[in-house]
């Protein structure tokens, strides 16, 4: 890693991951990461395809920077997102039938999620296109980390398997173990993301200003 | 010109606005095929499942094994508005406005299985689209699914889940006694709450906080039955 990225372009990724994590401590993208974490897979994807849209948008914003009018820049910025989102929807369509079928409407609804506009407007408006995919790439591995960490637990604790094997053992539920329901359902993620911010948050020691 | 001024601006929207409609109906064009290709291998997955085929696909079906047990056990028909078969015509060659429906006959050998029709029809956000399958006496329903809609997940998508179209396999459309079409009608909550025991084959347990799209579900099944019953009737005769 440090061959290749300088200290100050290790930082920008860093900083998406942990210091400003999208989720974690600008509270953004809640609406996907709650819908799409009932099962790990349809996570992996949705990150998957978050990371591609963020990378992307920022780049093509940023090297628009000099040239977007700024009376239209923020249509611009969402013409370009959709496109994006558009063609991610595409590709999944055509190699992922069945996660794009689960995934529905949250495929689209990337161009509504606040990371992806918010990164453009805040970062690559201002960065050359280098740092702006580190900066897309830096919070789209952020916006993952907590969407696979719920995943993980809704999927293991709500129907126990995990990528769709089973993991909790049959003897268990021969003892009477009974899947947690609650974790299938929103308010599941609501508690965990909840719990992950909890901890996030004491570890890196951010205060939110009154 | 100059950045600011308006010609600038309209240049520029028009430039961005080009760009992105052409790459995204070039990528869509060249996807096409294999998109299509999923749509119809989709299709006939689910027009398998709604019949209940004896062995049941398994999960992880490869397409070339699913589409090989398509052609062996489903014979495909189209019937017309007076319930007559419609010789040599095949689904595929219905257009839009046909006064003829496809459907497709679950066949073990000689003997038929199931009947299955295509129903859709409007939920709350979107049209649900899936299939409807009943058992040769045409009064009892074998299966059904829902294979694309755009409802809420965790509320009205819960209409493509296993809980809610199992739901389904074993009630009654036609009232033997009242000689009396009843397509199966959504109930509001359970059945076992709400209707009496000697109709209560006419009815499935709701989704609670999804009461339009169960509404949807009532009248698309009715709707579609409805339209097949020429058919349906005839066979129930014989």
């Amino acid at each position: 890693m440090g061959q290749i990225l300088s200290k100050k372009d290790q930082k920008i990724v860093k900083d998406g991951v942990w210091e400003s994590n999208p989720v974690t401590l600008q509270v953004l993208g809640i609406c996907s990461a709650l819908a799409v974490t009932v099962q790990l897979k349809t996570a992996l994807v949705m990150c998957g395809a978050l990371t591609f849209v963020l990378c992307f948008s920022n780049v093509i914003i940023s090297l628009l920077r000099n040239l977007i009018p700024s009376k239209i820049r923020i249509i611009i910025q969402l013409a370009v997102i959709s496109s994006l989102v558009i063609l991610a929807d595409q590709f999944l369509k055509a190699y992922m039938y069945d996660v794009s079928k689960q995934l529905s409407v949250f495929v689209g609804l990337i161009i509504t999620n606040c990371i992806v506009m918010g990164r453009a407007e805040a970062f690559a408006m201002q960065n050359p296109p280098g740092k702006s995919f580190l900066d897309g790439l830096g919070n789209g591995l952020g916006y993952s980390l907590v969407l696979i960490l719920v995943g993980t637990a809704r999927e293991i604790l709500g129907s126990g398997t995990l990528l769709g094997f089973p993991v909790v053992p049959q003897i268990m539920y021969d003892w009477g173990y009974v899947n947690c329901g609650l974790m299938v359902l929103a308010p599941g993620a609501f508690f965990l993301l909840g719990i992950i911010i909890w901890i996030q948050r004491a570890i890196s020691g951010y205060v939110e200003k009154n | 010109m100059q950045k600011g001024s308006n010609a600038y601006t309209f240049l520029f929207a028009l430039i961005v606005c080009v760009v992105c409609s052409f790459s995204i109906s070039f990528v869509s064009e060249g996807l096409k095929s294999k998109k299509e290709l999923n749509v119809s291998l989709d299709i006939k997955k689910n027009i398998l499942k709604a019949v209940v085929l004896r062995e049941a696909p398994e999960a992880g079906i490869e397409s070339e094994a699913l589409l090989s047990l398509y052609k062996e056990k489903i014979e495909e028909w189209v019937v017309d508005a007076e319930g007559n078969i419609v010789e040599g015509k095949k689904p595929d060659d219905l257009k839009e406005g046909d006064d003829a429906y496809p459907l497709y006959v679950y066949k073990e050998g000689q003997e038929t299985v199931a009947y299955c029709f295509p129903i859709s029809g409007k939920g709350l956000w979107s049209t649900l689209y899936g299939y409807f399958a009943l058992e040769p006496d045409a009064m009892t329903v074998r299966g059904v699914t829902f294979y694309k809609h755009g409802e809420t997940p965790g509320l009205g998508a819960e209409i493509e889940k296993d809980w809610f179209l199992d739901n389904y396999k074993g009630k009654k459309i036609w009232d033997k006694r009242e000689k009396l079409l009843k397509p199966v009608a959504v109930v509001k909550g359970k059945v076992a709450d709400f209707i009496s025991k000697d109709q209560a084959d006419f009815y499935v347990d709701g989704i609670s906080g999804a009461t339009i799209t169960s509404k949807g579900v009532t009248a698309l099944v009715a709707n579609w039955v409805n339209i097949y019953e020429p058919f349906l009737g005839k066979i129930r005769k014989n």
